[in-house]
This record gives C-alpha cells, sequence and structure tokens, in this order.
C-alpha cells in the first residue's frame, strides 16, 4: 500500500474518532434530506397549482359564449410557467420572476406573481433546497473537517517523523487530499443519490443529472483540496482557519450579493412604462388606421383591394376591419419583440458581468451550472416567455382571421360567431427548454470549477515541496 | 496607571493585533461599500422616476392632443390616459433596501378595473434580484456577527493560551473584561455606524430614524459580544470557541431563517392574487354577455348617484364600460381582502420569528423603519388604489351626464401625490431584540467574571459546541 492511501486512511481514522466531526456531517446530511424532502414537496405543490389553474382557465376559455373574435382577443388566455422537474434541487430565479402571463391582444403584459413579491424579507436569506445547501454550508463543513489536516501534523512534529521515515512531502499531501476529496464525495453523496433515484424513474434527463453531479463533484472537491493547502501553507490552524472562513466569507456570502449592485451600474434598464409609451408612439409612426388619409394604412389598403381584385372595401369578400386588425397586431408584436429583446440584451450584460467574476468567486460557477441544469435559470425563463409570445401571436392572429372571414355572412348590429371556434384556439403547450441547447451557459462554469481545482492542484505541489523544505 | 490611560493602554493592545485591526477595517469599508450601494441604488430609483415622469409628460399631451376638445368624449380620454404613480424611496431607504428591488415603484392606472392593473410586475433582472440585496442591514445581519467573532471569540482564552490568564486575574484593581469588551464593542460599532451616519447626512435622512437604526444595531452587536463572552468563557481554546461561534452564525443566520421561511410559504399560500386576477376577468368579461341593466343595477349598489342615468342609445356607451370594469372590482373585493391577509400573515409570522432570532429581528425594525417591507408595499398599493377611485370618480360626471372633455377638463385630471414614507417604529421587535441583546450580555458578563474559576475547572459551554468540539479534537 502507497504512504499516501496510508496516511488518507489515518486521517479517515483520525476524523472518526472526531464525534462533534461526525455529528456535524450528520447534520449536514440530515439537512441535504430534510431540503429534499420540503423542496420536492414544495415542487410538486407548485406545479399542482399550477397545473390546476392551466385546466382552469383553458376550460373556461371553452366555455365563452358565442362572441365578437375581438371580444376574445381581449378575454385573452394566461399560461402558467410549468416548473422543471429538477427545480427542486435547484430552485434558481423561479421565486424571483413572475410565473403567470395574461396574453392578449396588441399587449405584452408582464409576468406576475412572483414569490419574491409575495413573501416577507425572510426570502432573501435563501432557499432551503439542496443546492443551497450544497452550494453555501457544505463548503463549510468542508472546511471544518480539513482546515488542521496537514497543520495538526505539523504543530504536534509527526509531519517531521514522517518526512525523517522518507515519506516524500507529496505524498503526505496526496494522502491528505485524496482522505479529504473522500469526504467531500461522501458529503454530497445523499444529493447525488437522490438525482440519480430522480433519473432512474425517469423525472429527469441522466445527462442533466451526471452533469449536475460532476459539478457538485467538483465544487466539493474545490473546498477540500482548498482546505488541505491553504492548512499545509498556513502557520498554525488557527490562521489556515481564519484564512479559509475568509475566504468562504468572500466566495460565498459577500461577493454574490456586491458582485450585482456592481452589475446594475452597468447599464440601465428601461421601465415597463417608458417601453410602453415608446411604443405608442413608434405604432404612430407608422400610421393611424382610423385615419382615412394615413399613407401607411392607405398603401395596404391598396394592396388588399389588388390582391382582391375588387375596387372598394364594400366588395371585399373578407372584413376589412380584421385585415386591419391582423397587420396592426404584426405592427405591435414587432415593436414588442424589439423592447422585449433590448431589455433581455441589457440583462444579459448585467449577468455576464457578474459571471466574469465566476473567475474570482467559483460560486457563481456553480450556480449557473446548477439551474442551467435545474432548468431554473433565466434563460429557461426567458424560453417560457418566448414560448408564451409565440403562442399569444399565433392566437390572436387566428382570432383576427376568424373575425376578418366569418364576420361579413353574419347580421345585425351585434356579429357574433359561434363559441364552437373557441376550440379550435390551441392551448398553450409549454416545451421543456433543453440545457444542452445553450452550451456555453455549461461549458463556463464547468472551465471555472476545473481551473480552480487545477490551481489549487499546483498549489498543493508548491504546498509539498514547502513543507519538505520546512522539515529540513 | 490612571483611568484614561488604562484604556489607551487597551486601545493600543486591541489595535496592536494584525487581526483585530483587519477586521475593523474591513468593517468599516464594507459598511461604507454597502452606504454607497444603497445611497448609489436610492438616487438610481429617484432617476428613474424622473425619467418616467418626463416621458409621461409628453405621453399624456399626445392623449391630449387627440382626445380632449370641444368635441371630446371622457370614455376615450380614460381609456388612454394612464396617469402615474409613483413611490419615491423613502428617507432611510439607503441603509435597509429591502424589497424595493423587486417591488414596482412606478405604476400606471386608468379607470379601467384596478385589480387588473396592480399586480403588474416592473422590469428587474430576477439574477441580480436572487442572491439578495447588499446594504447596510445585509453587512449588520450577516457580517457583523463575523467581525464580532474575530474580536470577541478569544477574550479569555487567548489570554489563557498565552499563558497571561492568571497573572490578569490576580492583578489589583476591576473591569478588566468590562474595559475589553467595551473597547471592542465601541469599535466594531463605530467601524459600522460611521458610514451610515455620513450617509444620513448626505440622505438628509431624519436624525431619529438614524438613532434607531444605531440603537438596533447596538442591542444587535450586544447580543453577538454577550454570545462571544459566553462562549469565549466557556470553552478551553480559541478555535473552539471560534468555531462553536461560527456555528451558532450558521444556525442563526443561515439555517433557522431558510428553515421558517419555507415552513411560511408551506402554510400560507398566497395563490389568492390568481385568483382574483381571473375572477375578475371572467365578470369584467361576462359583462358583454348579459344585459346592461343587470351591471348597471350591481354598479348602482355602490354608485347610487347616477341612478336613473343609466340610458343610452344604441350598442354602447363608455359610462356602462367603466360601469361593468367597477363592479368587476367590486366583485372580487373578498378575494383581494383574503389575497392581503395572506400577505399579512407571513408578515406577521416574520415578524413573531423575529422574536426570537435577532438577525430576524434587527430584518424586521430596520426595514419596517425604512419602510421598504411588504408592508410599504401594500401601503402604496393602498394609495394607488385610492387615487384609482378618485380618477374614477373624477371621469364619472362626464360619462353619465355626457359632458364634452376639453382640454381644460383634461388638464383637471387629478394626479397622484407620492404617499410620505410610513415606517414606524416597531416596538415589539425593538423590545425583544433589547432582551435578547440584553441578556446575552448579562450572562456573557456573568460568565466571564466567573472565568478564573472556568479556568480551572474546564468549564464547557452549553450546546452549539459540535463545531467547538470539531475544531478542538482536530486540532
Amino acid at each position: 500500500m502507497s504512504a499516501a492511501s496510508l496516511i488518507a486512511r489515518e486521517e479517515w481514522r483520525v476524523l472518526a474518532r472526531n464525534r462533534a466531526g461526525l455529528i456535524a456531517s450528520a447534520l449536514l446530511v440530515l439537512l441535504i434530506l430534510v431540503a429534499n424532502f420540503t423542496s420536492l414537496e414544495r415542487r410538486s405543490a407548485i406545479e399542482a397549482d399550477r397545473e390546476r389553474y392551466q385546466a382552469s382557465v383553458d376550460e373556461s376559455f371553452d366555455a365563452q359564449p358565442d362572441r365578437h373574435p375581438h371580444r376574445m382577443v381581449h378575454y385573452g388566455q394566461f399560461v402558467f410557467r410549468p416548473l422543471a422537474p429538477l427545480a427542486f434541487f435547484d430552485a434558481g430565479v423561479d421565486s424571483f420572476t413572475g410565473n403567470t402571463v395574461f396574453l392578449e391582444g396588441h399587449r405584452q403584459n408582464s409576468a406576475n406573481f412572483a414569490e419574491a413579491r409575495q413573501s416577507s424579507l425572510l426570502l432573501r436569506f435563501g432557499q432551503l433546497t439542496p443546492a443551497f445547501v450544497l452550494q453555501t454550508l457544505a463548503p463549510l463543513l468542508l472546511i471544518f473537517l480539513a482546515f488542521a489536516s496537514v497543520g495538526r501534523e505539523k504543530e504536534r512534529a509527526t509531519l517531521k517523523l514522517m518526512l525523517a521515515q522518507g515519506v516524500s512531502g507529496r505524498s503526505v499531501i496526496a494522502g491528505k487530499l485524496i482522505g479529504h476529496a473522500a469526504i467531500a464525495l461522501a458529503v454530497g453523496l445523499p444529493a447525488f443519490a437522490v438525482l440519480l433515484v430522480f433519473a432512474a424513474a425517469g423525472a429527469a434527463e441522466w445527462g442533466s443529472v451526471a452533469l449536475m453531479i460532476l459539478g457538485y463533484a467538483a465544487w466539493l472537491l474545490l473546498w477540500a483540496v482548498l482546505g488541505v493547502v491553504v492548512s499545509a501553507l498556513a502557520g498554525r490552524p488557527r490562521d489556515a482557519l481564519a484564512i479559509l472562513i475568509g475566504l468562504w466569507m468572500v466566495i460565498v456570502i459577500l461577493l454574490p450579493r456586491a458582485l450585482p449592485e456592481a452589475a446594475s451600474a452597468q447599464s440601465e434598464l428601461a421601465t415597463k412604462i417608458e417601453t410602453e409609451i415608446a411604443l405608442h408612439r413608434d405604432l404612430l409612426k407608422i400610421g393611424d388606421s382610423h385615419d382615412p388619409d394615413d399613407p401607411y394604412f392607405n398603401d395596404f389598403k391598396e394592396e388588399v383591394l389588388a390582391k382582391y381584385g375588387v375596387d372598394t372595401v364594400e366588395e371585399l369578400p373578407v372584413q376589412y376591419a380584421g385585415l386591419v386588425s391582423i397587420e396592426g397586431e404584426r405592427l405591435t408584436t414587432q415593436i414588442y419583440a424589439d423592447a422585449a429583446n433590448r431589455q433581455i440584451a441589457s440583462e444579459s450584460e448585467q449577468n455576464a458581468f457578474v459571471h466574469a467574476f465566476s473567475v474570482v468567486s467559483p460560486l457563481i460557477a456553480i450556480r449557473q451550472l446548477s439551474m442551467a441544469l435545474a432548468g431554473s435559470d433565466l434563460s429557461a425563463h426567458y424560453d417560457f416567455l418566448d414560448q408564451a409570445e409565440t403562442f399569444r401571436y399565433d392566437f390572436v392572429q387566428r382570432l383576427n382571421r376568424m373575425q376578418a372571414e366569418l364576420l361579413p355572412g353574419i347580421e345585425g348590429d351585434d356579429p357574433r360567431i359561434s363559441a364552437a371556434y373557441w376550440q379550435d384556439i390551441p392551448r398553450f403547450a409549454y416545451d421543456p427548454t433543453d440545457p444542452f441547447a445553450r452550451s456555453q451557459n455549461l461549458v463556463w462554469p464547468f472551465a471555472v470549477l476545473l481551473g480552480w481545482l487545477g490551481a489549487l492542484a499546483a498549489l498543493a505541489l508548491i504546498a509539498a515541496r514547502r513543507i519538505e523544505r520546512a522539515a529540513r | 496607571m490612571s483611568a484614561p490611560s488604562i484604556w489607551s493602554a487597551e486601545a493600543r493592545l486591541l489595535l496592536r493585533s494584525g487581526r483585530n485591526l483587519v477586521a475593523l477595517i474591513l468593517l468599516l469599508a464594507l459598511s461604507s461599500a454597502a452606504v454607497w450601494a444603497g445611497i448609489a441604488e436610492v438616487e438610481h430609483q429617484h432617476a428613474t422616476i424622473k425619467r418616467v415622469e418626463a416621458e409621461q409628460v409628453r405621453d399624456l399631451a399626445a392623449v391630449a392632443e387627440a382626445n380632449a376638445g370641444p368635441e371630446g368624449d371622457a370614455g376615450y380620454n380614460a381609456y388612454y390616459a394612464f396617469m402615474l404613480t409613483q413611490g419615491p424611496p423613502p428617507p432611510l431607504a439607503f441603509a435597509a433596501i429591502g424589497q424595493r428591488d423587486l417591488q414596482p415603484y412606478v405604476l400606471r392606472v386608468r379607470a379601467l378595473g384596478l385589480q387588473a392593473q396592480l399586480y403588474d410586475s416592473e422590469v428587474y433582472n430576477p439574477e441580480l434580484a436572487l442572491p439578495g440585496v447588499f446594504d447596510w442591514a445585509f453587512v449588520l445581519i450577516y457580517l457583523l456577527p463575523l467581525v464580532v467573532i474575530a474580536l470577541g471569540h478569544d477574550l479569555v482564552t487567548g489570554e489563557r493560551e498565552t499563558g497571561r490568564l492568571r497573572l490578569l486575574l490576580s492583578l489589583p484593581g476591576s473591569g478588566l473584561w468590562r474595559r475589553r469588551v467595551g473597547l471592542r464593542y465601541g469599535a466594531v460599532l463605530a467601524a459600522l455606524g460611521l458610514p451610515l451616519v455620513v450617509g444620513g447626512i448626505v440622505m438628509v435622512a431624519p436624525v431619529s430614524g438614524i438613532a434607531i437604526m444605531l440603537l438596533t444595531a447596538a442591542l444587535y452587536c450586544g447580543f453577538w459580544f454577550g454570545l462571544a463572552m459566553l462562549i469565549g468563557a466557556s470553552l478551553r481554546t480559541s478555535a473552539t470557541a471560534a468555531a462553536t461561534m461560527i456555528g451558532c452564525w450558521i444556525v442563526l443566520t443561515l439555517i433557522v431563517p431558510t428553515l421558517a421561511n419555507a415552513t411560511i410559504a408551506r402554510t400560507v399560500p398566497v395563490a389568492k392574487g390568481i385568483d382574483l386576477t381571473l375572477a375578475q376577468r371572467e365578470m369584467v368579461h361576462h359583462g358583454w354577455d348579459i344585459p346592461k341593466e343587470e351591471t348597471f343595477e350591481r354598479f348602482f349598489v355602490n354608485h347610487p348617484e347616477w341612478r336613473g342615468k343609466e340610458e343610452f342609445e344604441g350598442r354602447f356607451h363608455w359610462k356602462w364600460y367603466y360601469a361593468m370594469h367597477q363592479v368587476g372590482d367590486e366583485a372580487v373585493a373578498a378575494d383581494v381582502a383574503a389575497y392581503r391577509a395572506s400577505l399579512a400573515r407571513r408578515e406577521e409570522l416574520t415578524k413573531t420569528l423575529g422574536f426570537v432570532l435577532p438577525g430576524v429581528g434587527t430584518m424586521n425594525v430596520l426595514h419596517r423603519l425604512a419602510d421598504t417591507d411588504i408592508e410599504g408595499q401594500l401601503a402604496y398599493q393602498d394609495s394607488v388604489a385610492a387615487f384609482h377611485k378618485s380618477l374614477r370618480e373624477f371621469y364619472y360626471p362626464y360619462l353619465f351626464e355626457d359632458r364634452m372633455f376639453t382640454q381644460a377638463d383634461f388638464r383637471r385630471i387629478p394626479r397622484y401625490e407620492a404617499r410620505h414614507s410610513t415606517g414606524t417604529l416597531a416596538l415589539g421587535s425593538l423590545g425583544a431584540l433589547g432582551l435578547l441583546g440584553l441578556l446575552a450580555l448579562w450572562l456573557g458578563s456573568l460568565r466571564i467574571a466567573r472565568s478564573g474559576i472556568g479556568s480551572r475547572s474546564k468549564g464547557r459551554g452549553p450546546g452549539m459546541a459540535a463545531f467547538g468540539k470539531l475544531a478542538e479534537i482536530t486540532h
């Protein structure tokens, strides 16, 4: 058996004798399990709620009586964002984004009823998910287990003894690293097991689960290695502990909070009000369909008349107002889409600023990776909004076409079409996002985590040389 | 030695330690950065409001131009004239931003159904909101305890480890610990509070508000120093004491609040918000399919003054349209009340939790005082609702009496007046925090006074020793 594995075993033996260490580890594992349980339960409750709401609004849409199609354009549809299966593991931004959007004609409404807006400030302390425990608390446990790993041997002079017996500094460090790396993986094990069960049950993709486990393994290893390296480089275990807690505080607590402040100063987000006002102005610039002398809509009328081969609007086989609605919807949608893209661009710019600092604070990397794989990141939310908007445009235009094509055949001053037509309008079916479709969201965080591990490995080599020299 | 020179000697001793100096400078820097960030955020919100107001003036001018005049119809004007409401940051918001990064502080409403407008979101970046805001309240609640731990965990153990403890205790005179703790307490509070005071002066914040914030900080800080004395005097080594205190900090600021939040979210659902929105939509759209008299009858229940003026020719009249929207709002009044009650219940549970958790209690006192919590947001919504009522009532005479809507009438449309901050002193929460702080200080000073005895009898601290023992054994 090599010296390194002997040292690793000895490290486990020492730690296994440490009742408090075992209690703390057991508590953390318990917390991971509690977080899994409450978070799963919470996810299924939210999911059931949203499904129930979606079914009930779909039903009421079908149940609407005979109406003018334009009334249905404004009756609109509500869509609810389904939660991704792995959102129990990492709730991501779900609590901070509205999860229901009211879709109607010529307006893009905001996603409303975000949980964070309806909770007390307690929510800002964090949400109890397995991701929170693994990202925030597990590193502290690993620090407490590892801070004295090498320093203890130094203080008791056992290190000198080992080196005198011909054990190389590298073997000592390697042994400690193996010991604490195994502990780090063991700490993550319960969470990984839950993920694997989830994948085996078919509730989540194997690919996402595998990468999630790899990512968190890298994250936990990073702290174990950091603990050993600092323990080897620092003077006394006490100093190592202070340094490690300081690092944890900066990396896990301080930077993730402070960086967004700097990022929000990077670029200004236009308010919804400004966007609406600008949009209204843009629309007026294009033209006013009520103005008989409006050049844009006069051209549009000429085109329509030419297309149908008639001379006047009255001769058209379709309702002209319906055609104007279709054209108007096309124009407003374009302008709204431009505004939405601008907003996404500004937000992405802010977020990219924060992500760039993941090199300094790898928490940002693991958080990004975890949210992306769980399908609860901002990209997934954008994707939902995008799908909802596509769906909105489609159903509004269907209703507009109904108005153009069906109304001319109906007499009376209150023309309505049969309620049977409402069943022809499709219902929203959300197509879950594939995290692998946006692979840059995965590659960069992985690169950062591996880069940290690589850098720490280099430091470990330096530490090995240092303890050898110090012993001589 | 005379009394002042003992103090200055102790102060020199405190600052000679690299760790203490670094911790204090760090706290000063973080507190300054947080106050600066808070001021930047508040300025940003003011600037946004100004920008929106300027846009709004142009927009209203265009609406008036297009719709008001000798032939103007109040119905069109009411339909197109969105009126701006704004909730500028209260004077103390810079120190405790609270929910102001998520909750809208500009919202436009028109005379249509309020319940379909009141819950709209404004644009914010969810990913930036996710980790929580970086403000003075954050530095106080999260980071100050760590500085206290750095400065206070080895008061007794440090002296014992260097072998000075017995000598110190055998020296004549009293008040050694009082001086040392008092000095550290004062230094920490100064490093934390100075930037707040400067920020308060810059932002022209009320002196009483800043004073209460400082008092809150003093009590919270007292709790942690009390704990530091209690733990530091009960454990044998500095590492054990530090680790035990970190364990306390994790439990009090990371674990219990998140557990409590999960429990509160589970026990108090807030789905009524969606319910009322859906119900209001059904009501309003149902109005198109029922006889207009029915809608008017419901409308007259609360607006009897317009009875007898509902007749009109043709298929459509704006007075019916606005009456229908109002009836939709009134129909969901019970749901609205239930929704508000669920939000209030969540606040109340959080407040109760704050009675036993000093961090949560501090959070509650600061944000209630700054008016940046849910209660502040609800007060803003109330003021918007009151404004909406005045807006409707302004239009009704034009609609029901078929009056023309001229440019002069447009200028008379009521404008929203920003409400005054409704920040209040949460006496109960502050009292509970005071009790916790003083209790910890009292117990701590009792314990530390017996530290000489403790050092001989190897006293053990109660509870929370898991991390401490761990550090001791691995040490």
